[in-house]
């Protein structure tokens, strides 16, 4: 869990990687720096690290400015920074429904091959394509 | 999976058959040889995954696909991982260490290799031939499609007919109608791809449901990873299976017969167990790896040694991926993955377009929202972030699908595993370093694939495409580092798998191929071993042993 004065910077720099645009929210619109971050790291504790130092690194910094700087000098806890806001912006249910994103839902196989045989037809027409052994 | 009800025999102080490795190959070894009477013993250092581990179904699935479930080693770090320097090598190599190996992981690419692929010395006057031929290894492939449960549809044109597949075929999906159709009116071979993956409950697996997470393990128990396919039944017949068990050494006699091998148990003690005979299917790395520590003054250069060719000739099929975005939606988070559609209209060698060999074309889904996407960190932050972000997602999801393009490389003995002579895994064993760059051919091959994969999108209406030449993470076939061959001077087994320098010593995983071939290996690999161990059952009364 990230205490109050971690959620205000990281909130900032989550809103500058992720803003509102192209109808869809920003990453605080959509609880990321709340909520969904928390979710993000208990499921990738490898990062949690990288993720704190990237936001003491920014603290008190102009998010934009901070960003490039990390970006430059700590590629390790930028990557953290970036992998983790996505991640945990796409785990927010309202987020995948504006996407049309169902996420990986069963969805038993079916047989489609009616809905292609006539065009598989015309490569059966063209004949073989490969090359026999021959003997040696 | 629990195997607690059944009631197993003491493993035997001196086993009939040990085998090292309980992925592809070495399951394989395991069932045919219980099957056929013997006391079979395996050692494998990693453990079961059962399928309720597996993310491809939960929430977490794209961001442990990253971590825990990535393919490479080095990435992964699992207990049961070993890593491997990959300092002086454009490719990465790809596993999983587990009772079922890298089928646990694998995509599930149903393909067997085609007749030239044996032959590619006589036909295209490079590299080697194999011992056998396509017809040879065809009735093996068919009993392994069986025990795998292929779902297919007979009659593609870029194979001799081969027969029909067990199970009918997957769903294309709507990006597989859309890459037919551009293959369509280039009038380009294509045909919907096999796949190792149940498009029907059989056996102990159950139907596909879809989940675009084959690469992370399959949540359904749908796809063909051996631990479902093979080890049930050869538990059930009497093998004895120790998970947890590094080997780190093939122990021999003074002759140079081997005994059996050392390995350390889960605990950090040192064991042994006995043998007659060794079988080792610890894949292209594990292998010769195991080989390069097994020194003894019978064998000074490594086990089985004597042409100096073990883990030398590595081969890893480079892979190029020609992603097209799209403007319908074709639901590409939609499994399985697995290949939707396949082509092999470059696959032969033409010699007018300046290089030998080819590649296997196939379609595949492109996932979720997030996808690979990491490794931001140096890149500019615009490409990215802000309003590109969602611009991104908005283009790629749902609309997009990959040509990946599975290269043919050539044997080369500079590419090679050795030893690390300083860097040693969990439990002190010496780790493998590879050395391994892309040849002058293969790159001449993969910008000619990519040209025509380029074309095949175009055909279809894709609106962008992305070029990857050569992804890094893409060593998932690890092919070669002990090749078979009737001469003991430039191969390191025989046509069987026997060791030449060493009759009770047998090599069955991928190590043994001449050259790789354009398609994935798996199918060959296992109707390779269980051809070795129907020869090693039915030539058993002759075989040599050190007791
Ligand atoms: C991500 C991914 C995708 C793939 N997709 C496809 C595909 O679509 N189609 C296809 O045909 N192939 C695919 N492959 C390749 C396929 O998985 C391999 O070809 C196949 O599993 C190799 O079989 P094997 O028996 O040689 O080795 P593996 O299956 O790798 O098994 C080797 C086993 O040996 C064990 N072992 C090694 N060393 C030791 C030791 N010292 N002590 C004890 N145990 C040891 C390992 O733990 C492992 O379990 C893919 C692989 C990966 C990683």
């Amino acid at each position: 869990m990230l205490n109050p004065v971690q959620i205000e910077t990281y909130s900032a720099l989550a809103n500058e990687l992720i803003p509102a645009a192209e109808g869809m929210p920003s990453a605080s619109e959509a609880d990321v720096p709340t909520t969904w971050i928390n979710t993000a790291l208990g499921y990738r504790p490898d990062l949690v690290e990288a993720f704190l130092r990237s936001i003491d690194s920014c603290r008190g910094e102009v998010p934009a400015r901070a960003l490039e700087n990390l970006n430059a000098n700590d590629t390790e806890a930028f990557d953290a920074l970036g992998v983790l806001t996505s991640g945990a912006y796409f785990l927010n249910p309202g987020v995948k429904e504006l996407l049309g994103y169902p996420g990986q839902l069963p969805v038993p196989a079916h047989d489609d091959t009616e809905t292609y045989l006539e065009i598989l037809e015309r490569v059966v027409d063209r004949g073989p394509i490969y090359r026999a052994s021959v003997s040696t | 999976m629990s195997n607690a009800h059944l009631i197993q025999k003491p493993r035997p102080e001196t086993a009939d058959v040990l085998v090292i490795g309980a992925g592809a190959s070495g399951s394989v070894a395991v069932r045919e040889l219980v099957q056929q009477g013997f006391s079979v013993v395996c050692l494998e250092q990693g453990d079961w995954t059962p399928a309720t581990e597996f993310t491809g179904d939960k929430p977490e699935w794209e961001l442990s696909r990253q971590k825990q479930w990535h393919p490479n080693p080095n990435v992964r770090q699992n207990p049961s991982d070993y890593s491997v320097n990959t300092d002086d090598s454009d490719v990465n190599p790809l596993m999983f260490n587990a009772v079922g190996g890298s089928t646990i992981l694998y995509a599930a690419h149903w393909c067997r290799a085609l007749p030239s692929d044996f032959q590619v010395r006589t036909q295209d006057g490079v590299a080697d031939d194999w011992p056998f031929s396509y017809e040879d290894l065809l009735p093996f492939y068919q009993e392994i499609e069986r025990d795998m449960a292929v779902s297919g549809l007979a009659g593609n044109t870029a194979y001799p007919d081969g027969g029909g597949y067990p199970l009918p075929p997957l769903p294309i999906g709507k990006y597989g109608h859309k890459a037919a159709s551009g293959m369509d009116k280039l009038g380009w071979h294509w045909w919907p791809g096999n796949n190792s993956i149940a498009s029907k409950a059989v056996g102990h697996r159950a139907q596909c449901l879809r989940y675009g997470a084959c690469l992370t393990g399959c949540p359904a128990g749908a796809k063909a990873s051996t631990d479902l396919t093979h080890w049930p039944y050869a538990l059930e017949l009497g093998a004895h299976l120790v998970t947890g068990a590094r080997v780190s050494e093939v122990t021999v006699n003074a002759e140079g017969l081997a005994t059996g091998a050392n390995y350390v148990d889960r605990e950090g003690n040192e064991q042994h167990q006995k043998a007659k005979v060794v079988v080792l299917a610890g894949n292209g790395i594990g292998t010769p790896r195991l080989l390069l520590l097994s020194k003894s003054s019978a064998h000074p250069d490594g086990l089985a040694n004597s042409s100096g060719l073990v883990g030398k000739r590595l081969m890893m099929h480079p892979y190029a991926a020609v992603v097209g975005t799209y403007e319908d939606e074709l639901e590409s988070w939609l499994g399985p993955a697995g290949q939707s559609i396949e082509s092999m209209e470059f696959y032969e060698t033409d010699a007018s377009r300046g290089f030998v060999r080819g590649a296997k074309w196939n379609v595949m889904p492109t996932g979720g929202p997030l996808g690979m996407r990491a490794g931001y960190g140096g890149r500019p932050i615009e490409e990215s972030f802000g309003v590109n972000f969602h611009r991104n997602v908005k283009t790629v999801l749902g609309k997009s699908f990959e040509w990946g393009i599975i290269a043919e490389d050539l044997p080369d003995e500079n590419n090679q595993i050795v030893l690390d002579s300083i860097n040693v895994d969990s439990d002190g064993i010496p780790i493998p370093e590879l050395h391994y760059k892309s040849s002058e051919n293969t790159s001449r091959l993969i910008d000619f694939h990519v040209d025509r994969a380029v074309e095949a999108h175009e055909a279809a209406g894709a609106t962008t495409i992305s070029v990857t030449k050569l992804m890094r993470d893409c060593g998932w076939h690890l092919l070669g580092t002990a090749r078979m061959g009737d001469d003991s001077s430039t191969s390191v087994v025989d046509q069987f798998g026997r060791a030449h320098d060493c009759p009770n010593l047998y090599v069955i995983d991928g190590s043994v191929f001449v050259t790789s071939s354009g398609v994935n290996p798996t199918a060959t690999i296992m109707a390779n071993a269980l051809r070795s161990m129907r020869h090693l059952a039915e030539t058993h009364t002759d075989q040599k042993t050190a007791n």
